[in-house]
């Protein structure tokens, strides 16, 4: 049957299917980094510069060398390769060698034999610095500065990626357009802040191998780091990932301390573990940029959109990370889900000496979508045109081609749009609600897993999955996919499952090996679902094949007239006529044993062939429709949000469960940089580094949430999927701004919207003489 | 007098007796001394809840509990609450409702939630909402595991 | 995150406590829950060699409507109903104390004395010494008010403002026998963030005493923040009357989380006394409360703001004591 009909029948997938090792993490038997003991094992310590730009012009570690329980003291000169999650802009060290760039960049690694030990090496430790001009704002770094932060930054500035991007005529647009508006958006950089804290453990071994235990969303990236820094091929080095807690986009770079970690190995010949406490973890950041944007979007007198005219200034951090991606995507996801005819971006990302931004869940696609929604909810105004027929009429078609050549597939953003006026009683309460109380729309576009991958070289599928089954009939699956906690490994096990017919209990996923996992290249840009699932697809319908195969000789019939039922093959409308999946699976290994069976999945070729034209192209896109409903307190600025109906396209769900996990962590996430999250610095150094002063929304803030999972299924997605791990952050943020200003009247452009801005906003608007809804 | 670093203390139900220095924190001497790995340690400072076990049945901080004095009394961890075979109802309606994502927050939210289950059976949303609001979840924004401790409370 | 090694004494009596302070003045810390205590251990502030564990006193602990024992668990006054009812206003502050977690092992004495912070203060020694540190630990100067005079660190206290509109005591022991002061006078308003305590040295709080008067008060206390839990407050604002008719015998009003210490603003409630307190007079005071406090940029909220907020929060806590208020 075709998978993308909306009527397939399963028997798993697109129910609710609780995580296949969800028992041994409400146990406390789920197995992470941290609770992983080898024999040995040292405490590995970082030294971090005191300094936010910084000359190292001496290290002294004899004194601390001469410490008795001290094993090693490395510092950068001995790994002086540079590394990167970009293959194009590899900046990174796993120590510093002869510069620092912001408060924490790590200038020397301790390997001792327990925590009291490696703290008085590191105090041991004799550095001279010779201080440099810090640049703590990426306006300083537009221009030719004294000390550029890297070499590589363009002509002598700080800039560290420049995209310029212009399809259609603008200008022309702008002259025949008869509304125009403009946003200017200013974002607190956010961080991940999951509950893990970074930690890896790296063992070598007398055979020569290397092993390393680490909190990571991206097994195979680190396994290239390692071995590109450490100068080691890669077979001989292990990379396990044990259960990790949380990611966010957080564990998605190779990160310097795992380096440091596998060198203090080598070093020792010991196992060593580097776990990090929470203001590591701050300082390691790689969390949301700090942005600025300007956005200007032209409409015609019906609000169709005209063009799009966009700016925005990236504050980096000290390193690169994903930020080129970042450039990129804070133009190119300002589009869909809209049909944007003209459209032209400048986008700047600048190093600064702070600590590095990098990916964040929705990376890219957030801060921009913020400042669009909010334009495009004050052109609704402008225009006095409801929200959602404003969307309506701009809506991108399935099946369609935006101006920058990405290949929209499947939408159901017009059925996330009716769902979600219809399910928050919109038309009743649109600016019709009392003052202080307010409800808004949010949309929201992001992409279901980068068409490209990151490492070029060799040619390799995106994904691939194994399995293995022996006449114990368990089955074995083999990925390197990381699950971070969003489901990946049940989704994997259900997919196996439903295709062969069996007991989902039959499922082992086999823990994240290099050794024995096939390659994925990890768990970002919301790639999991869409290529793992469609590679254990092919994987699973190969061992069918084999088990149908089987079935053929013992029952006589042949394969095409067989069909897979539960725990059972048999003839297709003669369900007495058949075997059970053991009678067929020991039939299938008479002659060779244990089968085995492999899919991948590689993305079709797409994309416009101008510089950059793969950025923010893939496979599919998910798309979404949120309404929120805020009460403001008018006289503190205090406010809450009780209620959010989240209309979600993420084609055919294929497990409720965590899809509305998805959906709600999301809405929590997101809320959190809308209300109170925020990396608070002054100058160059970050104030609040702790989980006490980052305002991690508590569950009294969270609101009701209901999930309206309205897409239809993608025709390449597995069985119709398409992400939901992401995308469903975006929209959340723009529906708060905009129910605000339902609220209270006042346009929030600067993140977080704490409750002092909303009372300065208020003060501002009646200093203006501008009444709302009679206030 | 009695040697002041002999810590002996009830732990899930066994009597434990060992020599552990004034410094030691009550989550150092499970995880690192005792191998009881399912409390976890997500910031060290009672800004996360991650490390809560119950002492006397009631749920606190051992990131912020001098073990010495844990001395004489019942200190119960995850390990202690989970049956020998399969789940306590609590456990088993976080799996089956998927208040469980990464899990790293999990083992101290079945404390809370388990200590408060046995305190008031029967709890408003807005009680339990409450008595977790010491417990950080980066992944489920809360409401599942709203759901699973008010699904538990209907089972007992 | 460990702790450094220190010596530690389970004193099981108050006389024995006072010897141990008497013997390790100026260097011990008294350890009474430790919720504030190890946490800016473990960041290496101020370590002393010596702590002082107050567990095993039994005359610092249990509770009844007139006393509470400096070793009260919040927990057990959260958990104790006609306590609660008695006394609005300590039932609103210590529901807002951090979190439940916290106020398990968290007491009443730790509460009182709970280190002042600050964002320059609160952070690890690899933190503070990239800065150069501050005069409230291991360095002179300050970064929040550029100067070596005095150390803005802010009290962050919820039950205090509470207490002190109820007329609460403080029972003190120390070599000089005991004494019973105002909550009020345990905190020295000329001091500053570092010295801010009315404490003799080796003097130990006992308990905490309510008159009857207290009960026959409406109270109650307002806390800002940003969440429902974790977050000290931006400030907290207790007050508490007693009415005869509309006319009005006693007012007491006290805010906490704005400067160094808590403070109480009688100046501005006893005029009001004999008469009914219209809306017209409540602006009054807020308005004089929130030109008397002086925040500075040390907590999340901007300081501006929190002595915006201070008016507001008076105002709403004295509309809600009124006779007939319903919140």
């Amino acid at each position: 049957m075709d998978a993308a009909s909306p009527d397939q029948k399963f028997r798993l997938l697109g129910g609710r299917i609780p995580y296949v090792e969800g028992p041994l993490k409400v146990s406390g038997r789920a197995e992470y980094t941290d609770d992983i003991k080898r024999s040995g094992m040292l405490v590995g310590r970082l030294l971090r510069s005191p300094h936010a730009h910084a000359r190292i012009r001496s290290v002294d570690v004899e004194a601390a060398r001469r410490l008795p329980g001290v094993f090693a003291v490395l510092t950068g000169e001995k790994y002086p390769t540079q590394f990167g999650v970009l293959p194009i802009t590899h900046d990174e060290t796993a120590i510093a060698v002869d510069r620092v760039r912001y408060i924490g960049d790590i200038v020397a690694a301790v390997a001792a034999r327990d925590e009291l030990t490696a703290e008085r090496a590191l105090a041991a430790i004799r550095i001279e610095y010779e201080v440099l001009p810090e640049y703590n704002d990426p306006r300083m770094g537009v221009q030719k500065v004294e000390f550029p932060i890297h070499s590589r930054g363009l002509n002598g500035t700080n800039i560290q990626k420049e995209v310029v991007q212009h399809f259609g005529d603008v200008d022309a647009a702008l002259g025949t357009a008869s509304h125009f508006v403009r946003v200017r958006g200013r974002f607190s950089g956010v961080t991940h802040a999951f509950t893990e804290p970074l930690v890896t453990i790296a063992e070598s071994t007398p055979d020569g191998r290397l092993t390393v235990w680490s909190a990571t969303q991206v097994p195979h990236y680190l396994h290239r780091s390692l071995s590109e820094v450490l100068g080691l091929p890669m077979h001989r080095i292990r990379v396990i990932k044990p259960e990790v807690g949380g990611g966010f986009g957080g564990k998605s770079d190779p990160l310097p301390h795992e380096i440091a970690c596998a060198a203090l190995a080598l070093e020792t010949g010991r196992p060593v573990k580097m776990l990090f406490d929470r203001e590591d973890v701050f300082l390691t950041n790689h969390g949301r940029h700090p942005t600025e944007n300007d956005v200007r979007i032209a409409t015609d007198a019906e609000g169709r959109i005209l063009a799009y005219d966009i700016e925005a200034l990236i504050d980096g951090g000290a390193w690169s990370s994903f930020g080129t991606v970042t450039t990129y995507y804070n133009g190119v996801l300002s589009m869909g889900p809209y049909r944007v005819p003209n459209f032209r971006y400048r986008g700047r990302r600048v190093y600064t000496n702070k600590p590095p931004s990098g990916a964040m869940r929705a990376h890219g696609g957030t801060n921009i979508r913020y400042s669009v929604e909010t334009a495009l909810d004050e052109l609704s105004e402008q225009l006095n045109v409801d929200p959602f027929a404003l969307r309506e009429l701009n809506a991108l078609p399935p099946n369609s081609t935006t101006i920058n050549q990405f290949r929209i597939t499947s939408t159901s953003f017009v059925k996330c749009l009716h769902a979600a006026r219809q399910r928050s009683g919109w038309d009743a309460k649109h600016r019709k609600l009392p003052y202080g109380h307010g409800i808004g729309l949010g949309c929201s576009f992001y992409i279901s897993g980068s068409n490209s991958p990151i490492h070029f070289t060799p040619k390799m599928p995106q994904c691939t999955v194994h399995l293995k089954v022996d006449m114990d009939g368990g089955i074995a699956v083999h990925c390197m996919q990381a699950d971070i906690g969003q489901g990946s490994n049940t989704l994997m096990a259900a997919i196996v499952a439903e295709v062969l017919g069996v007991d989902l209990e039959r499922m082992h996923v086999v823990r994240v090996d290099s050794d024995i996992s096939p390659i994925d290249l990890g768990s970002y840009s919301s790639r999991v679902t869409f290529m793992m699932g469609n590679a254990t697809r092919k994987a699973a319908e190969s061992l069918r094949d084999q088990l149908v195969h089987a079935a053929a000789l013992l029952t006589g019939y042949p394969p095409e007239r067989l069909e897979v039922g539960h725990e059972r093959i048999s003839v297709r409308h003669r369900p007495d006529v058949g075997v059970s999946y053991l009678e067929a699976l020991h039939k299938a290994m008479e002659r060779s044993g244990a089968l085995l069976a492999t899919g991948s999945y590689t993305s079709p070729p797409m994309g416009g062939e101008f510089k950059g034209a793969r950025a923010g192209t893939a496979p599919a896109y998910s798309f979404g429709a949120y309404v929120a409903e805020v009460i403001v307190d008018v006289e503190t600025g205090e406010y809450r949000v009780p209620k959010v109906w989240a209309a979600f396209d993420c084609g055919r769900a294929l497990n409720r469960l965590a899809v509305e996990g998805q959906i709600e962590g999301s809405i929590h996430m997101g809320l959190g940089q809308v209300m109170g999250e925020s990396m608070n610095y002054r100058g160059s150094r970050l104030l609040n580094p702790s989980l006490l002063e980052y305002k991690i929304p508590m569950p009294q803030q969270m609101p009701e949430v209901e999930c309206l999972l309205v897409g239809d299924p993608d025709p390449e997605g597995p069985f119709g999927a398409k992400e939901a791990g992401e995308g469903p952050l975006i929209a959340i943020l723009p529906a708060v701004g905009n129910a605000l200003y339902d609220a209270i009247g006042v346009r929030f452009t600067e993140l977080p919207i704490t409750p002092d801005r909303v009372v300065r906003g208020m003060e501002q608007r009646a200093a203006a003489g501008r009444t709302w809804k009679g206030a | 007098m009695s040697d002041p670093t002999r810590l002996r203390l009830t732990l899930n139900g066994h009597p434990l007796d060992v020599v552990c220095p004034p410094e030691r924190i009550l989550l150092d001497l499970l995880r690192e001394d005792l191998n009881l790995t399912g409390t976890k340690r997500g910031c060290d400072l009672g800004t996360c809840g991650c490390c809560t076990v119950l002492v006397d049945r009631r749920p606190v901080l051992s990131c912020l509990t001098l073990a010495l004095l844990a001395g004489g009394r019942e200190v119960t961890t995850i390990e202690g609450v989970t049956p020998a075979s399969g789940l306590s109802p609590l456990q088993k309606a976080f799996v089956d409702l998927g208040a469980t994502q990464c899990g790293f927050c999990t083992p101290g939210f079945i404390m809370t939630a388990g200590a408060l289950l046995r305190e008031n059976p029967h709890p408003s949303r807005g009680e339990i909402a409450s008595a977790v609001a010491g417990n950080l979840c980066r992944c489920t924004g809360y409401s599942k595991i709203l759901d699973a401790i008010e699904a538990a409370s209907r089972v007992a | 995150m460990h702790l450094d090694p220190f010596e530690l004494h389970r004193p099981e009596s108050v006389d024995e406590t006072l010897e141990l302070a008497r013997r390790y003045a100026g260097s011990f810390d008294y350890l009474a829950g430790g919720t504030d205590l190890l946490p800016n251990y473990k960041m290496h502030l101020n370590l002393r060699p010596h702590l002082i564990a107050l567990e095993d006193v039994g005359e610092l602990r249990g509770h009844s409507l007139d006393r509470i024992g400096a070793m009260t668990r919040l927990a057990d006054l959260e958990r104790d109903p006609e306590f609660l009812r008695s006394y609005p206003a300590i039932a609103e502050a210590v529901r807002e104390v951090a979190t439940p977690l916290v106020r398990a092992s968290g007491t009443l004495g730790g509460n009182l004395f709970l280190e002042t912070r600050c964002f320059f203060f609160n952070q690890s020694y690899f933190w503070r010494q990239s800065l150069g540190f501050c005069m409230k630990a291991d360095g002179d100067q300050c970064h929040v008010v550029p100067q070596k005079e005095k150390c803005y660190a802010t009290f962050s206290g919820d039950l205090a403002p509470a207490l002190m509109v109820l007329d609460a005591e403080a029972e003190i022991r120390g070599p000089g026998g005991a004494r019973r002061v105002p909550i009020g006078e345990l905190y020295d308003g000329a001091g500053d963030g570092i010295r801010r305590t009315r404490l003799a040295p080796g003097e130990l709080l006992v308990a905490v005493h309510l008159p009857a008067s207290a009960r026959r008060r409406r109270s109650t206390y307002r806390k800002l923040r940003v969440r429902p839990s974790f977050d000290f407050p931006e400030l907290g604002v207790a007050a508490a009357g007693r009415w005869e008719g509309d006319r009005l015998e006693e007012l007491s009003l006290a805010a906490g989380g704005l400067e160094t210490y808590p403070r109480r603003f009688d100046a501005l409630t006893s005029p009001l006394l004999g008469a009914p307190l219209t809306d017209t007079k409540i602006e009054e005071v807020a308005s004089k409360l929130r030109g008397l406090v002086r925040p500075v940029h040390n907590t999340f909220l901007a300081p501006d703001y929190r002595k915006k907020m201070a008016g507001v929060f008076t105002r709403r806590a004295l509309a809600g004591i009124r006779p007939g208020a319903t919140a």
